[in-house]
């Protein structure tokens, strides 16, 4: 007897988890399928009931449509052809779920007793039913990490590109106190000792490496002679690296024996030094030539040409496998680089600046999640000594510097928050004021515009100005119910939208959107959160991740809420990430939106996960508030 | 009423004269097993009866001259497909295929050639098929081979209880006004009709696959669906 359901185990094969079944267990979980037909307009039955393992199934939509309602009859999501139906199969005690079919549909039927037979030696399957939405989000981030590192460029790169030559090297016969003292004028942490070279003309032999730790542990808290020759304390050099080989397997090595040091060797003999700190910091190593030769160059034009370098970098550090938050980190330190240079040039033209002052950065840029030319946000602070003559000066710097960032692509604000606008160009008392109004008597529009200002950050100047005026406002903001109440009705204003129907994005009321606004229906509420968190909890972060860190196990939310929004914020910057540096290498302008037809089932699937841990966080706020 | 209790008769009636001939040779076959079993009430829901869905790829359309190629078969239990009974055999009949039809069937000589002989197949289709009401999308061809190929190897034309997706269709279409294109009623179009997949391999267990989902499509367009009597669908 021949079976031939190829073209059934064909269609399980592009849904995820299937598709890290082997051909075998598709082949088995295809026979197990059952074909059942809904008409349209048909309820299912309710899934709240109590199921046993016998009455438990999954269904897979071959044809047609189903629609999920929760109670008060809410849409909660829609699913069609090749979407998974779990409801019967992980039935939610605490939700009523009711099934409609929204068009005659045919379902594929599994029933969870062959389901758990044939996934049960396939991990990726299992943990994929077994998990809950922020589980599965967690478990993606973790394979995304290590899929990084395997992708990045240290494969392809050799050690070559990372060593320094020729190494730093002294003779094993040299004393302790020698050693320390060539550490010292070098800079280094660590020597190459070599077996004493009696003739120059002869390659030098390794015989081990000494670091400052060594002489440390080995010499200082020992009680060694400094005079004893260094021989005496170094590590022998058993293992090293030769030069052509690749710089992954060179991390590899040093992190297998636990090494941060390795010489490196052309045919055996000595001619580098490679560090762990050097292979890591590859990646942001251009972001810092750039920083660099930022700060060496003499003019605008200079500066406008380097600040053409960003997307590039961008979509460099992408492909290497950077995560959003190294990118961000990275162009942000790159803009402050310019706006102190800008400042510089300024100071120059207009000479010295008659008080105190600090210039801020606002927003994304504050909070180091900027990417390439987003908009400028910015304002002043300066000291109250300010006298009325000066503010002339202040009006020239807030000119030239704004002027020459939008010079070098970073557009001016469309909401004119710059310091260009005398409003944002004030004294710390002043701003103080404004922090007053805005805590102590909230209304919901004013918050909406100024929420912007709750992510402050100090680019050049004066750090106290600003640590004063935050220090303030933290004290009123913290436990201020009326406050926090304002701006949890505000975040709730956004909503994420509910899943995928077909190649469309299904929001709120059930309307379908052509394409995914990473920023506003996702990344955007996550940060609206976190600040929320921050300022009742009266942290003085403003990076999202940070402020999370800092709130995780307070009052405003639980340790495994925190972390999970920490998942998500991750995942859909770096999703971000990855979908603007395909445009900007495709030469097309970096933007939020996403259609769904880019974005793979497991992507799909996964931001699904991130939808519901938004939205379950946001109404827990309205619940409280 | 008169019409369906006479058709029941006289399913029941053949049936039982075969048994009474059937000779002492045929007594352990396939064929003396599904003759036994009586066939199901007319009265009975179809949610409550197994369905064997199956269609037939044969080298034309004449059951006397020419020769079954393949049989696919797929068993319905309770409005539910079943994709683990589903079968397909390919037969060997012993004799080159004809290239023009091999386009529209698909089966070439050499799977033939490694296929099984009519008597291994049909005896494997009339054990799936015992106690169970058949399903097919035109009885015709289904039905002359099926008695053909019966006469061939145990020398018996037995009675078949046969539920045709395209009769139920067409009588349909008959009742309401307008007039329609007798090509609408093809599997192909009507599966398109009906919003149903289309399989990209066509070879006889998709088709029955497919008319089991046309059957289940079409009843949920009856007023009792899957509650439909098996008297208003033969």
């Amino acid at each position: 007897m021949e079976i031939e359901l190829q073209e059934i185990s064909g269609f399980l094969q592009k849904i995820p988890p299937f598709d890290t079944l082997p051909s075998n267990k598709l082949a088995v979980l295809s026979k197990s399928i059952e074909i059942e037909y809904a008409r349209k307009g048909t309820i299912l039955r309710d899934a709240k009931e109590q199921l046993s393992d016998q009455e438990r199934k999954l269904y897979l939509i071959k044809k047609g449509a189903l629609a999920y309602y929760g109670k008060d009859n809410e849409l909660l999501s829609k699913y069609s052809e090749g979407d998974l139906c779990s409801v019967w199969l992980m039935p939610d005690k605490n939700a009523f779920i009711s099934v409609l079919a929204e068009e005659d549909t045919l379902l594929y039927r599994i029933n969870k007793v062959e389901l758990d037979d044939v996934i049960q030696e396939a991990p990726e399957a299992r943990a994929f039913f077994g998990q809950t939405a922020a589980e599965r989000l967690n478990k993606r981030l973790q394979k995304q990490q290590e899929e990084a590192l395997l992708s990045s460029g240290l494969i392809t790169s050799q050690v070559t590109d990372f060593y320094h030559s020729p190494a730093a090297t002294i003779e094993a016969n040299q004393s302790i106190q020698q050693t320390a003292i060539t550490m010292t004028e070098l800079g280094y942490s660590c020597l190459v000792v070599i077996e004493p070279q009696y003739n120059k003309e002869r390659a030098p032999v390794i015989a081990g490496i000494v670091t400052d730790k060594d002489i440390r542990i080995r010499c200082v808290v020992e009680n060694l002679d400094i005079q004893h020759p260094v021989s005496e304390i170094m590590t022998p050099a058993l293992i090293t690296i030769e030069q052509n080989e690749s710089a992954y397997d060179a991390l590899i090595k040093m992190t297998s024996h636990s090494i941060h040091h390795l010489p490196v060797t052309q045919n055996g003999q000595l001619s580098g030094m490679l560090t762990i700190t050097d292979l890591m910091n590859h990646e942001s190593e251009n972001a810092v030539n750039i920083a660099s030769l930022i700060r060496k160059s003499e003019s605008i034009e200079q500066l406008k040409q380097l600040s053409k370098l960003i997307p590039k970098l961008q979509v460099r550090m992408a492909k290497l496998g950077a995560s959003a938050d190294q990118v961000g980190k990275s162009i942000s330190a790159i803009t402050v680089a310019i706006t102190h240079r800008l400042i510089n040039m300024a100071e120059q033209k207009y000479g010295p600046a008659p008080v105190p002052y600090a210039w801020l950065a606002a927003g994304s840029q504050a909070r180091l999640e900027q990417l390439s030319h987003s908009d400028q946000d910015n304002a002043l602070i300066i000291d109250n000594s300010m006298l009325p003559e000066h503010q002339s000066w202040f009006k020239q710097l807030a000119h030239f510097v704004c002027d020459g960032l939008a010079e070098c692509g970073f557009i001016y604000c469309p909401g004119n928050i710059m310091a260009t606008n005398q409003k944002w160009r004030q004294t710390k008392k002043l701003w103080q004021n404004y922090f007053q109004q805005w805590v102590e008597s909230p209304t919901p529009d004013a918050l909406l515009n100024s929420s912007v200002f709750f992510d402050l950050a100090t680019v050049y100047g004066d750090h106290g100005l600003l640590n004063d005026v935050r220090a303030d406002m933290l004290q009123r903001t913290q436990n201020n119910s009326l406050f926090i109440a304002h701006l949890s009705r505000n975040a709730q204003m956004l909503k994420p939208p509910l899943g995928f129907f077909r190649d469309f994005v299904l929001v709120e009321n059930g309307n379908n959107e052509k394409a995914l606004d990473l920023k506003h229906n996702g990344l955007a509420l996550i940060v609206d959160l976190a600040r929320i968190y921050a300022l009742q909890q009266g942290v003085s972060a403003v990076n999202t991740q940070e402020r999370l860190k800092a709130v995780a196990g307070s009052s405003a939310i639980t340790k495994s809420s925190a972390r999970n929004l920490i998942d998500s914020y991750t995942f859909l910057s770096n999703l971000r990430l990855k979908h603007q540096a395909d445009q900007l290498s495709q030469g097309k302008s970096a933007t939020n939106f996403m259609h769904p037809k880019a974005l793979s089932k497991l992507e799909r699937e996964h931001l699904k996960d991130v939808f519901k841990v938004i939205k379950t966080l946001q109404d827990a706020r309205q619940v409280t508030y | 009423m008169l019409n369906y209790f006479s058709a029941y008769n006289r399913l029941e009636r053949k049936r039982k004269k075969l048994l009474s001939q059937l000779t002492d040779k045929l007594r352990d076959s396939a064929l003396s097993q599904y003759i036994h079993t009586p066939f199901k009430s007319f009265e009975q829901e179809i949610l409550d009866l197994d369905l064997l869905s199956i269609d037939f790829e044969t080298t034309g359309l004449n059951a006397v001259s020419d020769k079954l190629l393949s049989m696919g078969r797929v068993e319905m239990h309770k409005g539910r497909i079943q994709l683990a009974s589903a079968s397909h055999n390919i037969i060997n009949v012993k004799q080159p295929l004809n290239s023009e039809n091999v386009v529209i069937h698909q089966i070439t000589d050499s799977e033939t050639n490694r296929g099984c002989a009519l008597k291994k197949a049909l005896d494997e289709l009339l054990t799936a098929m015992t106690g169970k009401v058949l399903l097919v999308h035109y009885a015709h061809i289904e039905r002359s081979f099926l008695e053909q190929a019966c006469w061939q190897v145990y020398g018996v034309k037995p009675p078949f209880l046969m539920i045709d997706t395209l009769a139920i269709i067409k009588k349909r279409f008959d009742m309401s006004d307008a007039g329609y294109d007798p090509s609408r009623l093809r599997l192909a179009n009507l599966l398109a009709e009906y919003q149903l997949p289309t399989y990209s391999s066509h070879n006889a267990l998709y088709d029955a696959i497919s008319t089991a989902e046309l059957l289940l499509a079409e009843l949920h367009h009856h007023k009792q669906g899957l509650k439909t009597k098996l008297k208003d669908l033969v």
